[in-house]
């Protein structure tokens, strides 16, 4: 019962965090939106006062002519402000969706590959672009709308008592508690959005179950039972919703009755006082002046209102959305790597009390990790591996090859020794990593390739691709490097992705390449090209180092390392 | 507009409810703008009448009417508020059936081939939101502009009969003024914008899926950093677009409200003439202007639904497209007769996606009924193309072909969030409990299921989330296998399943299935079912 609601409480502390460094947007966006608000109550004064100076004192065009210059001066600034709340709104937005990103990019960073690779792409994707636009409504509408609901409210509350305590008391009474109502409409609101985004998403859900599966039902020409199938479900939730929402929308139409009654009560009383039938309290000194202004603002005292019960939903969503956000950012980090990653800034850390360490060597000293308290995948292992070695590793799956591969990529962190290469720690410099899946971006050759090697030649990046066996297929496009990777829907098979990726090694000329079992699912062709291409960075002087069962593979090492059960044996 | 035109029938197939539900929103409306202009009428009369009284001159007011209107105006503001909101909801969520069911026949009736490309999860999601936008067309849109108009005409009405018909015009033209900015202006001038945002979102998304599969290569060449700069930048790019829009229909909403509070400046402004020639009262110089205030309320709502207009244009050209009758031109094949004691027959057949080069051609196949055959190719030689041609779910684009009735289990499995009985009846609508429990027997499921409470009443779960993936592809089995179909074809029946479960369920299927045809196909013998013969692919 507590958790979700310290949860809730979380969610609300990160939405507030990123209005900080976006504070003047909706400062500004508040600013407008109460200079609306002003102009506003200062357009109904010209109004009434026109009014009054015309009907009552019978005043001549001449003299009402500067309250109409004034009156259509306050509607110019009214729409003006109105204007400029859209557009800082939606820049407050902007911004804030912008930090939102920035956040969980560098919470991506931070994690490193690993981590990031136990979810699916597909998610992972939808929390950085559809949960941060879910932000939009509660930054845009709903928050300056919480303040202005309470400021231009009471604004016109003290001008109403000013003119006429009575009458304010009766706006006052038909809003007992500002924030009680808004308690109200926001229980009525919170009630109605879940109910309907349950049977939305519910329905939706049906929906998309047979459209998945529409092939199948087609196989067994079950397609018009399914059709009915979805009318019955629909009618059938949508009887349920309507259930709900014959009580939920009660909050609404309890602020509607409020209004209304209000502004009739107001009527009435104005018009008696004005009779001078009320002969207690302030009506005496009505004037239609007054009385008529303090019928005009008495709909704009709850408009705010309105428009805030209007845009409870978007607080929903954005709640919605942000407890996701955060749940990944709040994501244990432990099995990240140590630091930032990126050979940008890399360099940065003191040697002070470390081993002293050879700067040709690649050097793991008694390195441990474990997930589990119980169960170590490494245990104390050493190594030292020379300038210029292939090393296959080997052993069973799950002996630990990956995760060793991971830890000399700096993507894991050992829970105790360190790891050097060449002198620097892990992760600190750009090294090549080979993957199980190629990766490629929609895009040109030439642009896959520059992605990790933005300075390379046109040459250099056309001879890595030939390096790899891609050669063919280049010379069969009509732009060679230039063009698009995959054409005419025409994708690249598993095997020539793999080498694609592979071709961004031969380009980069990195001193240490790191390949997760580079041949396993390829087809035949890709394999002997795999094979060609390694065997070629190996006669560069390259240090690979590579998990494999590859009978081939295992002969090109020069040094086969047996890894198993948390061990590390030279074969 | 024409790509809204299938959908606007579907809406307007219910045009009583729709009827219904506009006369609501006016009466509400109206309501509103009611209670404000008696109200402003009433205070200016009794202003009158109580200098009158003050100044001791005899006058008369009539209280009751103006009185019980008032009254009568919030009370029925409140309940045709709450109805109208009630009844409208009501209204979209039949809409939504409406569209699903209209739409989910479409797709049954458009060719697979059209589907084939669009079956990830990524365009079920875009369906869901294009259809959604659908949805909320009437009462976002077409309802209130409606109502604008409508109410935009009656005011025209009420002034030409309290002033005259030159004010009454020159009002309805400013009027005119802040429909059309509210509405085609907005439209005219977010369409771009709206229209490509759902394109430039699914552009944006694909280049962070990308970013995330390659992240350990660009962690490795130290590049996350750069790389995730660009996407920053793209996706900024996707909401600057956003925040043009929004600004412009923010814009444009103050605009029109600004038209439409001149008007009322103008009403009162051109009533003062009439009212100091003594052609009307002042309380009526009163009750124009207020009631032209009351406008904004209906106009408000215009700019968001014409901004978003764009987009909702787009997502109906895309489902009408999902749903555009797949093209079967390059169709040559010719339906064969079937010879005797034959199962399937294909002579020369080429089987090719569109676009795409053919993966059979001259590909010949006879079996006999009763025939036991397998098919083994690796995976991407075309086998669960040829096993979609068997089945009649590919049209082969050349060469003659014939078979007798099929079912297909096809390579992956499909089961629907419902019950396990209703997974298993797809295959044969009237079968009984015994027949189903007989063929959960087959595939050895009958006691993992005799242990459920529900037994054949299991619900599955999402996609049959609750099976593991070996029992999944089983209960799929089973489906098929009890189909009275007299030929099976099984594409790579066994995927997730033990070797001990798979010769359990082979020796089951070869003593049960006597006398029907089967054609199975795997990527290696052991993935087979019991065979006559198997043939090699490629």
């Amino acid at each position: 019962m507590t958790k979700p609601a310290l949860d809730q409480r979380a969610v609300r502390r990160w939405l507030s965090g990123l209005t900080s460094g976006n504070r003047r947007w909706i400062q500004g966006t508040v600013a407008a939106g109460t200079l609306a608000g002003v102009a506003t109550i200062i357009q109904m004064v010209f109004l009434a006062q026109i009014v009054h100076l015309g009907v009552i004192e019978k005043a001549p065009a001449s003299a009402l002519a500067p309250f109409f210059i004034g009156l259509i001066l306050a509607i110019v600034v009214r729409a003006i402000a109105q204007g400029a709340q859209a557009h800082l709104a939606a820049r407050c937005s902007e911004q804030v969706r912008r930090t939102a990103r920035r956040q969980i990019h560098q919470h991506w960073r931070n994690a490193g590959p690993l981590a990031l690779g136990q979810t699916s792409a597909g998610s992972l994707a939808r929390e950085w672009i559809d949960h941060v636009d879910a932000l939009h409504g509660y930054f845009a509408r709903f928050l300056p709308q919480m303040t202005l609901s309470v400021v231009v409210p009471l604004l016109i509350l003290a001008l109403v008592f000013y003119l006429d305590w009575l009458a304010g008391i009766f706006l006052l009474l038909s809003a007992p508690l500002i924030p009680f109502f808004m308690a109200l409409v926001g229980m009525g609101a919170e009630k109605l959005n879940q109910q309907h985004f349950e049977t939305i998403s519910r329905l939706s859900g049906q929906f998309l179950d047979k459209v998945r599966g529409l092939t199948t039902l087609q196989l067994f020409g079950q397609t018009e039972e399914a059709a009915e199938v979805i009318q019955q479900r629909s009618d059938h939730y949508r009887k349920i919703t309507l259930k709900t929402l014959r009580v939920a929308f009660l909050s609404s139409a309890v602020l509607e009755f409020f209004a209304s009654v209000a502004i009739a009560v107001i009527a009435i009383y104005i018009g008696f006082g004005l009779l001078g039938y009320i002969t207690y309290g302030p009506s005496a000194d009505l004037t239609l002046f007054s009385g008529l202004l303090i019928l005009l603002l008495a709909p704009e005292f709850f408009q705010p209102l309105r428009t805030l019960s209007q845009h409870y939903h978007d607080r929903a969503e954005a709640l919605g959305a942000g407890t996701e956000i955060l749940a990944r950012l709040a994501d244990d980090e432990s099995a990240g790597p140590v630091r930032n990653t990126d050979a940008e800034d890399s360099g940065a850390r003191p040697l002070i009390g470390e081993s002293i360490t050879d700067n040709d060597a690649i050097e793991v000293n008694s390195v441990s990790l474990g997930f589990r308290p119980d169960h170590k995948v490494l245990k104390d292992v050493s190594l030292a591996v020379n300038k210029g070695d292939v090393i296959a590793l080997t052993g069973p799956s799950g002996g630990g090859k990956s995760t060793l591969l991971n830890l000399l990529a700096g993507f894991l962190t050992p829970h105790s020794g360190d790891i050097h290469l060449f002198g620097r720690p892990a992760g600190s410099f750009a090294f090549g990593w080979l993957g199980q899946s190629g990766f490629l971006v929609h895009g040109t050759w030439a642009d896959n390739l520059r992605l990790t090697s933005p300075d390379a030649s046109d040459v250099a990046i056309e001879t890595a691709l030939r390096n790899v066996g891609l050669g063919p297929l280049l010379d069969s496009r009509e732009d060679g490097i230039f063009s698009r990777v995959s054409e005419d829907g025409q994708g690249l098979s598993g095997g020539q992705a793999r080498r694609l990726s592979l071709a961004r090694i031969f380009v980069a000329d990195y001193d240490v390449i790191l390949l997760d079992e580079p041949t396993a699912g390829l087809d035949s062709d890709s394999e002997i090209f795999v094979l060609e291409a390694l065997h070629k960075l190996a006669l560069a002087g390259k240090t690979l180092i590579f998990s494999t069962h590859h009978q081939a593979l295992l002969a090109l090492a020069n040094r086969v390392l047996l890894v198993s059960a948390g061990e590390v044996k030279d074969v | 507009m024409s790509e809204l035109k299938p959908w606007l029938k579907l809406i307007f197939a219910r045009p009583g409810r729709l009827f219904v539900g506009a006369f609501l929103m006016l009466a509400a409306l109206l309501s509103g703008l009611g209670l404000l202009a008696l109200s402003g009428w009433f205070i200016t009369e009794t202003a009158l009448v109580g200098i009158l009284l003050a100044a001791s001159i005899p006058a008369t007011i009539n209280l009751y009417v103006p009185g019980s209107g008032i009254r009568f105006f919030a009370v029925s503001r409140t309940v045709s508020r709450y109805v109208e909101r009630l009844y409208n909801h009501d209204t979209v969520l039949r809409l939504l059936t409406d569209i699903r069911v209209a739409l989910f026949r479409k797709l049954a009736a458009a060719g697979r081939g059209q589907r084939r490309e669009l079956t990830g999860a990524q365009w079920l999601s875009r369906l869901t939101s294009d259809v959604d936008a659908l949805d909320t067309l009437y009462l976002r849109l077409i309802a209130p502009a409606a109502l604008a108009a409508f109410v935009t005409l009656l005011i025209f009405g009420l002034a030409w009969i309290l002033f005259d018909i030159r004010i009454a015009a020159f009002i309805a033209l400013i009027l005119a003024l802040a429909f059309v900015l509210a509405t085609l202006a907005v439209y005219v001038r977010t369409v771009n914008i709206a229209s490509r945002q759902s394109d430039q979102q699914e552009y944006l998304r694909m280049a962070v899926v990308e970013h995330l599969e390659g992240f350990a290569e660009l962690t490795a060449a130290g590049r996350t950093g750069k790389h995730g700069a660009w996407l920053l930048r793209q996706a900024h790019q996707a909401s600057s677009d956003q925040v043009k829009a929004d600004s412009r229909t923010g814009w444009h909403q103050a605009g029109s409200h600004l038209l439409i509070n001149l008007s009322a400046v103008f009403a009162l402004w051109a009533g003062f003439e009439l009212f100091r020639s003594g052609a009307i009262s002042g309380p009526v110089l009163v009750l124009l202007p207020i009631a032209l205030l009351g406008l904004a309320e209906v106009y408000s709502m215009l700019p968001e639904a014409f901004g978003k207009l764009g987009a909702t244009q787009a997502s109906a050209a895309r489902l009408n497209r999902d749903c555009r009758d797949a093209d079967h031109g390059d169709s040559t094949a010719e339906a064969a007769s079937l010879p005797e004691y034959t199962a399937l027959l294909a002579k020369g057949l080429t089987i090719k996606h569109p676009e795409h080069a053919p993966l059979f051609t001259h590909f010949d196949l006879q079996v006999k009924t009763g025939e036991r055959v397998g098919i083994l190719g690796h995976s991407g030689s075309g086998k669960s193309s040829l096993a979609d041609a068997f089945s009649g779910l590919l049209a082969p684009s050349n060469g003659a072909f014939a078979s007798l009735p099929s079912a297909y289990l096809t390579q992956k499995t499909v089961l629907f969030e419902d019950t396990l009985r209703a997974n298993l009846l797809l295959g044969a609508p009237d079968a009984s409990d015994a027949q189903l429990w007989r063929v959960l027997e087959m595939v050895d499921l009958a006691e993992r299921f005799h242990t459920e409470a529900d037994q054949l009443d299991t619900w599955l779960g999402s996609s049959g989330s609750r099976l593991s993936g070996g029992e999944a592809r089983r209960v799929a089995l089973a489906r098929v296998l009890l189909s009275p179909a007299p030929l099976l074809i099984l594409d790579e029946p066994f995927t997730g399943v033990d070797t001990t479960t798979r010769e359990k369920i082979t020796r089951q299927m070869d003593t049960r299935l006597q006398g029907r045809t089967v054609i199975s196909l795997a990527h290696g013998p052991d993935a087979l079912p019991g065979t006559d013969r198997v043939i090699q692919l490629g």
